[in-house]
Formats: structure tokens, C-alpha cells, sequence
């Protein structure tokens, strides 16, 4: 239903150089990239579960919003190679439904660590009674490592690579 | 060196039963996604704590932090045994790779760092103040650490891309393209 639509795409110049183009920094550096953002976003996310769960319990929580501006980095950089690889292959991610559960465990993921990150506003003063955080905390890590499993079984799963084979 | 390499891919090649789970449909697989938590498990846990050294959360006691490290640790366990599989089933798509031999590199470049840095400035860093900065030469150590491990999995990414039969396998994407055409 939709080939008429990939069709189009995978003729781009973009999407024809994200293929099939011999430099590094085509494929190989925007998927590159997209690693480095998943460790800075999701690391990050990690370490603030981590200590929500009990780790390190002498940082304050409140400490855990300075990452903030590094987790948009990190979510930015993943936007953007995210969207360049599916111009790459957009035939191959949207006819597997691995791929929207993998959109959908990182759109829970996100909206946790906003809940979470709220919930820490002021300074060391939690808003969130520590049972819920650590039960929100357990289920972050939870749908973190959903979507990493979902994203690396993107290369196994498709069943078409290119609307135009 | 060539013959350090031969002799590691034939020692290596389908050690069982390594190789013969690896081989199951689901193997290589779950073991890449494994490899993929390690590796976000050891930068964020090393992240947080080279930003601290950095400076970011320098209200905070930096031994508040480093109970981080062992997480980082942990992270790099996990990868070295995940890593460790990939290398007993197809050694000869690493050892002759050279993003293999660059990742290699800079993981031997991050531990001579931890190596340096806990032998040298961490001993005399055992005021451990708040709020302080630490000496100029664990800040270079926190900036080296962040550098050497995003060199790390960026050379992990391409290996793919550098393998030394590009034409076998199904996930070297833009060589896939061209090795069919």
C-alpha cells in the first residue's frame, strides 16, 4: 500500500547516498553515531535508575537534572541518524513491526525519565515516594533494554529490504 | 604479525560449544544486544563519573561518585564475555579487521588511562572536599576516559563495515547493497 511512497524515498539523492555511497561517513559513521547517542541518552538514564535504586545513595537526585542537556544531546543525535538511517532504508524498518515496538519502548522509556526528572526537581527533595520511583526506575531499565533488543533485531528481522527489489 | 594472526583464527574458529549456540537462530543475535547493554551500562556508570571529575556535579563529594565505578566495571565484564563469543565463533572477521584492530587500541589507550590515573593523581586526591575541583591532571583523565571509550564503540560500529569478506553475512548494509548488485 505504501510502496509507491518507499519507492519515491529510496530514489532521493539521500537515500541513494546513505546506501550506496563508499564513504565512511555515509552508512557507517550516521549508524556510528546513533551507538553514541543511544550510550550517552540511555547511559546516563542508567546511572540515575541506578541510583534511584539505591546505588550511590549519597548523590543527591537533584544532580541527576544536570545531565539534562546532555540526554537531549544524546536524544537529538538519534533523532536525526534515526531518520537518516529509515531514509536509507524505509522499506526495510516500516514493514516490520519489530520497528514500532521499538519506536514504542523508547516513546515509554522517554516519558518515564520525564516523569522520573520531574520528580527530582527540587534539589534533594523528592516529590515521587521512593517505593514508586524505584518500581519506575526498574521499569525504565526495563523498556530501555526492550528497545536495545528491538533495535538490534532490526537487522535480523525484516522481511523486505527495498521496495524496489 | 601475520602469523600471530593465523595462528589465533585457527585456534579460535568454532570453539564449541560457543560456536554452535552462537550458530542458532537466536544466538548472535541476543549476545550483539547483551553486548549493546554492557556497553551502555560501562559509559554511562564512567560518563557520570569522568563528568564529575569534569567538573558538572562538583557540588557533590567525588566519592559519592565513584561508587559508580564498579558499575562501569560490570558494564565492561559483560562486554568482554559478550565480545569474547563473537571471537570464538568468527575470528577471522575480527583479527583481520582493521576497525577491530583500532577498537583494540583504544581500549588498551582507556585502560593505561585508569591504569595511570589510579596509581598517580587518585592517591593524592584523598581529601576528596566538597565542591572542590580535582587536580588539572584527573580532569585530563576524565576528558581521555569520555574520548577513548566514543572511540571505542565507534570503532566497535564499523567493524561491519571493515570486514575482510564483506560479501558473507547479512548485516553489512551498504557493502550488502553493492556485493548483490
Amino acid at each position: 500500500m505504501f510502496d509507491p511512497f518507499f519507492l519515491w524515498l529510496e530514489a532521493t539523492a539521500f537515500s541513494t547516498w546513505m546506501r550506496e555511497s563508499t564513504s565512511v561517513f555515509a552508512f557507517p559513521i550516521i549508524l556510528a553515531l546513533h551507538t553514541i547517542g543511544l550510550a550517552i541518552l540511555v547511559g546516563l538514564t542508567a546511572a540515575f535508575d541506578l541510583r534511584l535504586l539505591g546505588v550511590a545513595a549519597r548523590i543527591p537526585l537533584g544532580e541527576f537534572r544536570r545531565y539534562i542537556p546532555l540526554m537531549w544531546l544524546g536524544l537529538w543525535v538519534n533523532v536525526v541518524t534515526g531518520l537518516a538511517l529509515l531514509a536509507a532504508y524505509p522499506t526495510k524498518a516500516l514493514t516490520n513491526p519489530v520497528f514500532y515496538l521499538k519506536l514504542g519502548l523508547v516513546g515509554a522509556a522517554l516519558w518515564l525519565l520525564r516523569v522520573l526528572l520531574d520528580g527530582v526537581r527540587d534539589g534533594a527533595t523528592v516529590t515521587l515516594p521512593p517505593t514508586r520511583s524505584k518500581r519506575l526506575a526498574i521499569a525504565s531499565l526495563v523498556f530501555w533494554v526492550g528497545a536495545i533488543t528491538a533495535g538490534r533485531l532490526l537487522a535480523y528481522t525484516h522481511s523486505r529490504l527495498l521496495a524496489s527489489w | 604479525m601475520g602469523s600471530v594472526q593465523y595462528w589465533l583464527v585457527n585456534t579460535l574458529t568454532n570453539t564449541e560449544p560457543v560456536a554452535t549456540f552462537m550458530r542458532t537462530a537466536w544466538g548472535w543475535p541476543i549476545i550483539e544486544s547483551i553486548h549493546f547493554m554492557g556497553l551502555t551500562l560501562l559509559f554511562g556508570s564512567i560518563a557520570a563519573w569522568d563528568l564529575r571529575l569534569l567538573g558538572l556535579t562538583k557540588r557533590v563529594p567525588i566519592d559519592a561518585f565513584h561508587r559508580l565505578v564498579p558499575f562501569a566495571v560490570l558494564g565492561f565484564v559483560i562486554n568482554a564475555a559478550s565480545g569474547s563469543l563473537f571471537l570464538l565463533t568468527e575470528p577471522d572477521q575480527y583479527f583481520y579487521n582493521p576497525a577491530f584492530h583500532f577498537k583494540l587500541l583504544f581500549m588498551m589507550l582507556a585502560g593505561l588511562n585508569v591504569l595511570v590515573f589510579y596509581t598517580t593523581v587518585f592517591r593524592r586526591m584523598d581529601a576528596f572536599a566538597v565542591g572542590d575541583d580535582v587536580p588539572v591532571q584527573a580532569k585530563f583523565a576524565g576528558a581521555a576516559s569520555l574520548c577513548f571509550w566514543i572511540a571505542v564503540i565507534i570503532c566497535g560500529r564499523l567493524l561491519t563495515f571493515y570486514r575482510p569478506f564483506p560479501c558473507e553475512g547479512d548485516e553489512a548494509r551498504a557493502l550488502f547493497v553493492r556485493c548483490l548488485l
